[in-house]
């Protein structure tokens, strides 16, 4: 049984080993080697964390990834609680359109709001035409256009999250909080949500790193003018051949991210209802 | 249950906000003039002409159809044996490999394409399509094996026994029992890894040269020199394909309840 068990698990391993640990661990050892002597040096950190404009950005994309965490959560939570509570048919095809923005291709997805957004776009014509502005407003590269852009990408992971948790809740303890004359909100706020948490802090996890670590949106909505970790990483590799500095930004990325799950899967509440 | 206000009002505004975008992109394929505005102006089918007449989309197209093809092929073959292990055997040392395996999952996706540059390629020299490969079945294969995983689950156990118990091999009844039972699930396996390696942006941004591009970057690097509507055209026909494969998956295997 050990030899089977190594026959199937060993050439993934080692796929997985070789051909995405080792190069992680190359990309590690370059961001702390000098690029000229070749010595190990910690200056790239240093440089990361003590120039005021990677600083800038780096509390930027954290104060970003917390804001579109926290519009997903109050966006995706009514609606998952109803979605996790249609029949079955219906809730088939509804979650068939809630997973629909997932599965197109994200440039699309994205051009989408630079055309509400853009110097001709939707929301500039229509404030133009009723008078309200004289000249169209710059809304994209813009914090707000990317807060936009990215809780649209990410709502449907937190609905997926909430929904899956909520469809173990059942409905007789709804009834039972009823019975015992809690209304419709007092129901929601102390037995829905606590039952719910587990799914929260699921999709709370994956919009946040998701957020934080992504790439397009930022690349269309704020371009260089609104940098965001990812957009800083690609400006330092292919515009300044800052290869060093690159590394740098990526694994500070890399770092956040995990850091984000490890201390989730430290406090995470334990599962409400059994899986 | 009744249907309170707050159905309509919760429902309606995530709807509006995840969707409504894409009329919007649909609405301005039509337009007429060579600006990108809206409302647009006039009806116009050029831009869609202009998609198939740019050398740069059909030929990134190849590339990601092959590449998404490939990818996915790879990463299935190596994944299933995995998520088999792990649904048939208590191993030590389990929770590590599962761990190692969604590794590419917490890795930001520009951050291996990074790496993939410049391990394989600056210092490996291998070529880019390789590292363009490499690092798209390394995204995919925590997917494979969590969704083989999940129809394995589903298999009732006392199908396989049956088979050993009439003497069959564990290998004869993966390929006559197991296999055959489990293949809707490996459909969506396949379906959800080729949409995600031909949608991925990050992974493939640092691991394109001369020749070799994947459509979204493509379109990326179409949007930096061109404001026309030809992106809005091609961006309609793209999110069509996916309704169309979301929803004949959704029909067929049940899409949902795999991702």
């Amino acid at each position: 049984m050990r030899r089977t068990i190594t026959i199937l698990v060993l050439p993934a391993l080692l796929f997985i080993f070789i051909f995405f640990v080792l190069p992680l661990l190359f990309l590690l050892a370059q961001s702390v080697q000098d690029p000229e002597t070749g010595r190990l040096t910690l200056a790239g950190y240093g440089d990361f964390f003590q120039r005021e404009t990677s600083q800038i950005i780096y509390v930027r994309t954290l104060r970003l990834g917390l804001t579109i965490t926290i519009i997903d959560i109050v966006l995706a939570y009514p609606a998952s609680y109803f979605l996790a509570r249609m029949p079955a048919r219906r809730r088939t095809l509804a979650m068939s359109l809630v997973i629909l923005p997932l599965m197109t291709n994200p440039v699309a997805r994205t051009y989408a709001w630079l055309i509400i957004l853009g110097r001709t776009g939707l929301i500039n014509n229509v404030l133009l035409g009723l008078g309200l502005i004289d000249q169209p407003a710059r809304l994209i590269f813009t914090e707000g256009a990317i807060i936009l852009g990215l809780a649209q990408l990410f709502l449907p992971l937190m609905i997926l999250s909430l929904v899956s948790a909520m469809e173990n809740i059942p409905e007789d303890i709804e009834q039972a909080a009823r019975s015992l004359g809690a209304n419709s909100l007092t129901t929601f706020l102390r037995v829905i949500v606590p039952l719910s948490a587990d799914g929260l802090v699921l999709g709370a996890t994956l919009v946040f790193t998701g957020s934080i670590t992504a790439y397009v949106t930022p690349v269309i909505l704020g371009g260089n003018r609104m940098l965001m970790l990812s957009t800083l990483l690609r400006q330092r590799a292919l515009m300044a051949f800052d290869e060093q500095g690159a590394t740098v930004v990526a694994v500070v990325m890399i770092a956040t991210a995990l850091a984000v799950n490890l201390i989730v899967r430290l406090f995470r509440p334990k599962p409400a209802a059994q899986r | 249950m009744k249907r309170s206000r707050w159905y309509y009002v919760s429902l309606g505004i995530v709807y509006f906000f995840l969707l409504g975008p894409f009329l919007i992109i649909f609405a301005a394929a039509f337009g007429e003039e060579s600006t990108l505005s809206f409302p647009p102006q006039g009806f116009s089918l050029n831009w869609f002409a202009n998609v198939f007449a740019t050398e740069q989309f059909i030929y990134s197209f190849w590339t990601s159809l092959q590449l998404g093809l490939l990818a996915t092929a790879i990463a299935l073959i190596l994944g299933t044996p995995v998520a088999y292990a792990l649904t048939h055997f208590h191993f030590p040392g389990e929770g590590l490999v599962e761990t190692v395996f969604s590794l590419p999952i917490l890795v930001p996706g520009l951050v291996i394409g990074l790496s993939m540059l410049q391990f394989f390629v600056l210092f490996g020299k291998f070529n880019i399509v390789s590292g363009l490969l490499i690092g798209h079945i390394a995204i995919l294969f925590p997917y494979a094996v969590r969704v083989v995983s999940v129809s394995l689950r589903n298999l009732d156990p006392s199908v396989e026994e049956a088979a050993i118990n009439l003497g069959a091999n564990r290998l004869r009844t993966f390929f006559l029992i197991v296999l055959p039972n489990i293949r809707a699930g490996i459909a969506a396996a396949f379906i959800l890894g080729f949409i995600t390696s031909f949608n991925n942006v990050p992974v493939s941004v640092f691991l394109s040269g001369p020749g070799i591009q994947t459509l979204p970057i493509a379109m990326l690097s179409y949007m930096e020199y061109y404001f026309d509507p030809t992106i809005a055209a091609l961006s309609t026909l793209l999110i069509i394909f996916s309704i169309v494969l979301v929803q004949a998956a959704e029909r067929v295997l049940g899409l949902s309840q795999f991702v």
